[in-house]
């Protein structure tokens, strides 16, 4: 008899096949807070930069947007996560600060400190 | 609803009540009457004036005694000081959001919101400030409102949406700007008001009147040139003790038509008389249709709300109901062209006013179907409230009159018009006429106890030459509506039905008597008491059926022939079409053109 | 600030306090300065973390690893161990998957989130709200599952009493007995719905949970259903909440597509749908009975209770109604446990609850605490104190319908009956703190003008008293205010409590009555000496001219009653007979030569 437990642990393994399937497991994740106060605040901009950038060949990172994490004052607010290290919480970002985001962070692995909410 | 017994504690002293009541139910069969706005026995509980507030041990705040279910040894409050001053709190603030025009308010001495601002003993206003302003409606023929004296109460909303199923009126806006008003504000005239009045019978303040035309009556009752012919209805000597402080169930009819007389009409008639004439015609419709000239079941319509009703909302029915007029515009369409052959007077110079129970029987005059001779029928409609108080304001003592009989060719009736008041009478004096029609014998048991009484949907059955005739009696628009609905379901159902507008009949139509201090309205008991005067006069009478009243025989053999003549049809009977109130869109002129009302 | 290697977090809960987490805290910092490592490690201490029997915990991120039973003498073999040379101490180490405490592992803001507890934010933030397959890896749905596997109705009602949860909207009844009342009732068709109104001004905790965690709402919503017997539920969200709306129906979309949702949940024959319906704007419409005719297609106003909408509800059927938050906190229970959850929080007030932390305050956003926490706690430790160095003056608890707490109640604990106790409410969770800059009459009557245009107009009290309410306050804060205004407001205010038919009238004046109770002097101020001394009541502020000025004669020109006087290159003076204190001097002066107060 296949319980709804074995049913439901059987959707998360095929979930997790799916996700990782779609680059989880790329080294750098980038997050992007997408709640109406981000959007308020411009992230749909920042989040544009970012998909044309993985668009032209951004490799080994996972773009995907997030809730709101309850930063208010500090968005738009854009996380860098990388297996074996801090989460990096960048705030306030704009677009062109995305672009250099995606410069020195994901492309060259800098941490641009000022801009770190800490 | 169980009647196991408990005890609460009322003020400290154990009271063994039912329980499965409200603490108000409980606390008034007990002595106490906990002062209250809002709540009426027979409308949902609102809750909304918070008057009726107690305190109740244990609970953070004060509850609504309207609301609030007794529960076994609950310890209730009722005069606390600090129940005192919120009670008398809030009813302060009610007033300083109403006129302070009470001594030149239609309602003075007779307003529930004056006798509980007496009761709390506001003698300093501590909370004065804004005030609403509305523009009054006035445009209603029957009714008129003011949402300015509104309160709030929400008790016309409950009744028109609740117990007439009309739904005219509701609350719009919220908060300081909350108003009781039709659909989009429109004028009442536009709107699909049926103008039954009920609202103006359970309004606590002027909030609702009938459209007033004392002051035009009493100039043209100056008028020597015109013939002022008066005409009065059943339920109007039934009720009309009341606005004198006579307890309810007392008729002063000889005393009604003294009055009417010393205000100054040439001629003082019964509507009862025409009420007879009206079952003649009636009885013969209803033989013919059961031979197959006609739809059935037929259904009267001698009650004007329910004509607008029915135009309204129920226009497939509009085969069945008979065209006979309602007894007022038969007896004005017979004062205009009977009466004014007899005396050789111009019916042009005859002024036919009605005194009626009822304020849609102000729409109904204003007709046009309902002209005789190119000339309104009936000119003016007084309720009986108007009468009330025209007598006061003419300085008759009604009282100490002295009694005096209705005028002939139109006054005498018999007992079947009498019972037109009443919820079931129409069917009774039908029955009682068609009975001896059809069979050509004397119905002996002549009080048929089946369609008597206050129950909303009533149902009967006579045997007349061998066939069973199913009857059935509703009284208010709501209960109208569900036998309806019962009868399109089951066409074979019932052969005649009788629908009276008002609940209870026309003894509680919209015009009669504002309940005294010691009454509520629509109380039970006032209705019955009414139509108990009715049933006894009825019994009190030599001629109890119409076909028998030698002054109906006498207006056949002279002028109209036979009930359903040519001369019948052209004055006696009318038609009715399906009417839209303005901004209503009929499905089928959606599809040809989206935006535009049916009528202008 | 340099970005650290490693995050140490160390649980200052009070068990773990007891099981010397200051020392063990003393010693690791001696220990990262004998390694060196005092630069590149942070150490922070966190509220309870909520695995109190195995204490002290000690978690190291990046990597997660839960350190249990952690004594100072095993601080040097992790420093070495597991810092230096990055292999963790297998005999301390712990293996938990709770749902709760997700958030550490993302760590990356220890600043703000060091002393929270995510318990019903715990998705938020970190997965994508659009995306299903996220939910599930994230042990999505396993709390429903095990329900329908598992768990008969009345166990998952016994379980949710056991926890204490309280209603989150504000009422704070106990969820599990509402279900029980709910189940008991034999009617066979039942409703449920999920009250995402949220009506109070600045409050954006159900809107957050919506857009960044629509799941965990569907799933508490179908263990509920299966708790107390209903077929089809209801979430009334509000529709000025449009991106909450578009998630919330993608994820009905996407469970119903799963098989979370519809016939058969799951192959367990128990079968349960939700449908969205939109609010219209209305504050009123977040009461319970007053939603429930809104859904019913009436007029959004409240009737009396008993009976309440557990016996007769939407439609007249035993309904079951909670807050978004309620909801959030269910699958949590489920799987972590009735007796954990309880062990967190305050003796009445089991859990955490979520604040929208907004006002004069360095970190503003959602806040998510134990309860039990101090209100100087959030405001100081979590939000970061008031910026620019100014005073703080008072807090505001509960929304429009909640009290002002001055400094005296700082350390209040929060809970629904302390903050009751103190004079103000938990409501839904807004917390707004007010500096010196602000009045507080002016701030009651901010509140009482919300109140009073989206009271119902259904009972007098409310609807006519809380009008003249604010009609004393207005004159107040325009200078007519009269002797006897305050105690009329007392007088009005406390009536309106206790006599009016809902919520909304019972705790309109809460603004009112709190201020005067804590800040009487403002009032009487305002009405005795026609003075503000926040300078916020126009009208009551006197403008001045100070040695600044140099003469340029600016403000003399757009000074509308020509009440300044000065030759040029000479300090002005503003006449105050003629002032009428429009301000428009004060918004002209470039020198800042004009003072206001």
């Amino acid at each position: 008899m296949v319980t709804p437990l074995d049913i439901v642990k059987k959707k998360r393994a095929e979930a997790i096949n799916r996700i990782v399937g779609k680059g989880y497991l790329s080294t750098k994740r980038v997050y992007v807070g997408m709640a109406t106060c981000e959007i308020a605040a411009g992230s749909k901009e920042v989040m544009e930069v970012f998909q044309n950038a993985a668009k032209q060949g951004l490799t080994d990172v996972y773009l995907s947007q997030k809730g709101c994490a309850g930063r208010c004052n500090l968005e738009p607010t854009v996380e860098v996560v990388e297996e074996g290290k801090i989460p990096v919480k960048y705030g306030k970002v704009t677009p062109e600060m995305a672009a250099k985001i995606i410069e020195r962070h994901l492309k060259n692995g800098e941490v641009i400190k000022e801009w770190v909410i800490n | 609803m169980d009647k196991k017994m408990i005890t609460i504690y009322i003020d400290d002293k154990p009271y063994q009540v039912a329980a499965g009541q409200t603490v108000m139910q409980a606390a008034d069969k007990v002595g106490f009457r906990i002062p209250r706005l809002c709540y009426h026995p027979k409308l949902s509980i609102e809750g909304a004036c918070r008057v009726c507030i107690v305190e109740l041990e244990g609970a953070r705040n004060f509850i609504a005694s309207c609301a609030y279910p007794v529960a076994d040894g609950m310890k209730i409050r009722t005069n606390t000081p600090e129940l005192r001053s919120a009670r008398r709190d809030i009813v302060e603030l009610i007033l300083d959001n109403h006129p302070m025009d009470c001594h030149t308010c239609e309602r003075d001495s007779n307003c529930e919101l004056q006798r509980l601002a007496y009761s709390m003993g506001i003698r300093k206003r501590h909370f004065e400030g804004e005030m609403k302003h509305y523009e009054k409606d006035v445009s209603g023929v029957a009714v008129i409102r003011d949402p300015n004296k509104c309160i709030l109460c929400g008790r016309c909303v409950r009744m028109c949406s609740e117990i007439q199923k009309t739904s005219v009126l509701g609350y719009a806006h919220r908060g300081f700007k909350t108003v009781v008003m039709p659909a989009y504000n429109m004028p009442f005239r536009d709107s699909s008001c049926t103008a039954c009045g009920q609202c103006i019978n359970v309004c606590p303040t002027a909030a609702f009147l009938e459209k007033d035309y004392t002051q035009e009556l009493f100039k043209k009752l100056n008028d020597k040139s015109i013939l002022k012919v008066a005409q009065c209805a059943p339920s109007v000597r039934a009720a009309i003790g009341e606005a004198f402080n006579i307890e309810p169930g007392r008729t002063m009819e000889k005393q009604l038509a003294a009055a009417i007389r010393r205000l100054g009409f040439d001629y003082v008639f019964d509507t009862q008389f025409s009420a007879d004439l009206t079952i003649m015609e009636e009885a013969n419709e209803f033989l013919e249709r059961l031979q197959g000239k006609g739809k059935l079941p037929m259904i009267t319509s001698c009650s004007s709300a329910w004509m607008k009703c029915l135009e309204q909302y129920h226009p497939d029915l509009i085969d069945h109901i008979s065209t006979c007029k309602s007894p007022m515009s038969m007896q004005s369409a017979m004062v205009k062209t009977y009466f004014a052959d007899k005396i050789k007077r111009d019916p042009k110079e005859i002024l036919s006013v009605a005194f009626m129970c009822c304020t849609a029987k102000k729409y109904e005059a204003a007709r046009p179907e309902l002209e005789v001779n190119g000339m309104r029928a009936t000119d003016l409609v007084i309720t009986t409230r108007e009468l009330a108080w025209m007598i006061k304001s003419a300085g008759i003592d009604f009282l100490a009159i002295k009694g005096e009989e209705f005028d002939h060719p139109l006054g005498l009736s018999s007992g079947a018009g009498t019972i037109f008041g009443t919820t079931g009478g129409v069917m009774e004096a039908a029955i009682r006429t068609a009975y001896e029609l059809a069979t050509g014998e004397t119905l002996l048991d002549i009080e048929i106890g089946a369609v008597r009484g206050l129950q909303g949907i009533k149902e009967g059955k006579v045997v007349m030459d061998g066939k069973e005739i199913r009857v059935a009696v509703a009284h208010g628009l709501g209960n109208a509506a569900e036998l309806l609905d019962i009868a399109r379901k089951d066409p074979n159902r019932y052969h005649f039905i009788e629908i009276m507008g008002c609940p209870g009949g026309c003894v509680g139509g919209g015009g009669q008597p504002y309940a005294n201090s010691n009454s509520i309205p629509l109380d039970e008991e006032c209705l019955m008491k009414r139509a108990e005067a009715l049933y006894t006069l009825d019994r009190n009478k030599t001629i109890r059926r119409s076909h028998e009243n030698p002054d109906i025989q006498r207006l056949y053999k002279e002028f109209l022939g036979r009930p359903g003549s040519p001369a019948s049809h052209k004055l006696l009977h009318t038609h009715y079409k399906q009417h839209f109130p303005v901004g209503i869109i009929p499905e089928s002129l959606k599809q040809q053109k989206p935006a535009e009302p049916a009528n202008k | 600030m340099p970005v650290s290697k490693y995050v140490i977090t160390l649980c200052d809960g009070p068990s773990c306090m007891q099981k010397r987490s200051k020392q063990v805290k003393d010693v690791i910092k001696v220990e990262l300065e004998k390694a060196g490592l005092a630069d590149k490690v942070r150490v922070i201490t966190s509220g309870c973390l909520g695995m109190c029997a195995k204490g002290l915990i000690m978690i190291v991120n990046p990597g997660y690893v839960i350190y249990g039973n952690v004594t100072e003498k095993d601080i040097p073999e992790i420093v070495e161990k597991h810092l230096l040379k990055k292999k963790p101490v297998a005999r301390l180490l712990i293996e938990e998957d709770h749902l709760y405490n997700r958030f550490y592992r993302v760590f990356g803001d220890v600043n703000f989130f060091g002393k929270q507890m995510r318990i019903a934010l715990r998705n938020c933030g970190i997965m994508d709200p659009e995306n299903v397959d996220e939910y599930l890896a994230l042990r999505g749905y396993e709390a429903l599952a095990k329900v329908l596997t598992s768990m008969k109705p009345a166990e998952v009602a016994a379980e949710v009493k056991k926890a204490g949860l309280r209603g989150r909207g504000g009422a704070g009844f106990p969820t599990g007995l509402k279900w029980e009342f709910t189940a008991r009732e034999k009617d066979p068709v039942k409703y449920l719905i999920c009250n995402a109104d949220e009506g109070d001004p600045g409050a954006f905790m159900d809107r957050s949970m919506i857009e960044g965690d629509p799941h965990t709402v569907i799933e508490g919503m179908i263990i509920g259903a299966y708790a107390i017997g209903a077929k089809e539920g209801f979430v009334y969200i509000r529709a000025e909440y449009p991106l909450a709306v578009k998630r919330l129906e993608k994820a009905l979309a996407d469970a119903k597509r799963e098989g979370f949702l519809g016939d058969n949940i799951l192959g367990s024959g128990f079968s349960f749908d939700i449908e969205i319906r939109l609010g219209a704007g209305a504050f009123v419409c977040g009461e319970e009975t007053a939603l429930i005719h809104s859904i019913e297609g009436s007029r959004g106003m409240p009737r009396p209770r008993p009976p309440f909408p557990a016996q007769s509800g939407l439609f007249g059927k035993p309904t079951v109604i909670n807050n978004v938050e309620t909801w959030a906190n269910i699958p949590v229970i489920i799987l972590d446990g009735a007796d954990w959850f309880s062990s967190i929080g305050t003796e009445k007030s089991k859990g955490t609850k979520v604040f929208a932390l907004a006002g004069k305050i360095k970190n503003t956003g959602l806040v998510e605490v134990p309860m039990g926490t101090t209100l100087r706690q959030i405001i100081y430790d979590i939000g970061g104190g008031i910026p620019n160095d100014k005073k703080f003056k008072a807090v505001q608890t509960g929304g429009p319908s909640g009290g002002c707490l001055p400094e005296k109640y700082l350390d209040t604990q929060i809970d629904y009956d302390s903050l009751a106790a103190a004079g103000s409410i938990m409501g839904s969770g807004g917390m707004i703190v007010i500096d010196e800059d602000s009045c507080m009459v002016n701030m009651a009557k901010f509140f009482l003008q919300f109140t009073q245009d989206e009271s119902c107009g259904k009972c007098t009290p409310c609807r006519e008293g809380t009008k003249r309410m604010l009609e004393i306050l207005t004159r107040i804060t325009e200078g007519k205010g009269v002797d006897g205004d305050i105690e009329k407001l007392e007088r009005l205010g406390n009536m309106i409590k206790k006599s009016s038919l809902c919520g909304l009238g019972q705790s309109a004046p809460n603004p009112v009555l709190s201020t005067i109770k804590n800040f009487r002097v403002e009032y009487e101020e305002h009405i005795a000496a026609k003075k503000c001394r926040a300078g916020v009541c126009e009208g009551l502020v006197t403008y001045e001219i100070n040695a600044k000025c140099v003469g340029c004669g600016a403000c003399k020109r757009v000074c509308p009653t020509a009440a300044i006087a000065g030759s040029p290159k000479t300090v002005h003076v503003i006449d105050q007979a003629k002032c009428i204190k429009c301000g428009m001097c004060f918004k002209t002066c470039k020198f800042s030569a004009i003072t206001k107060k």
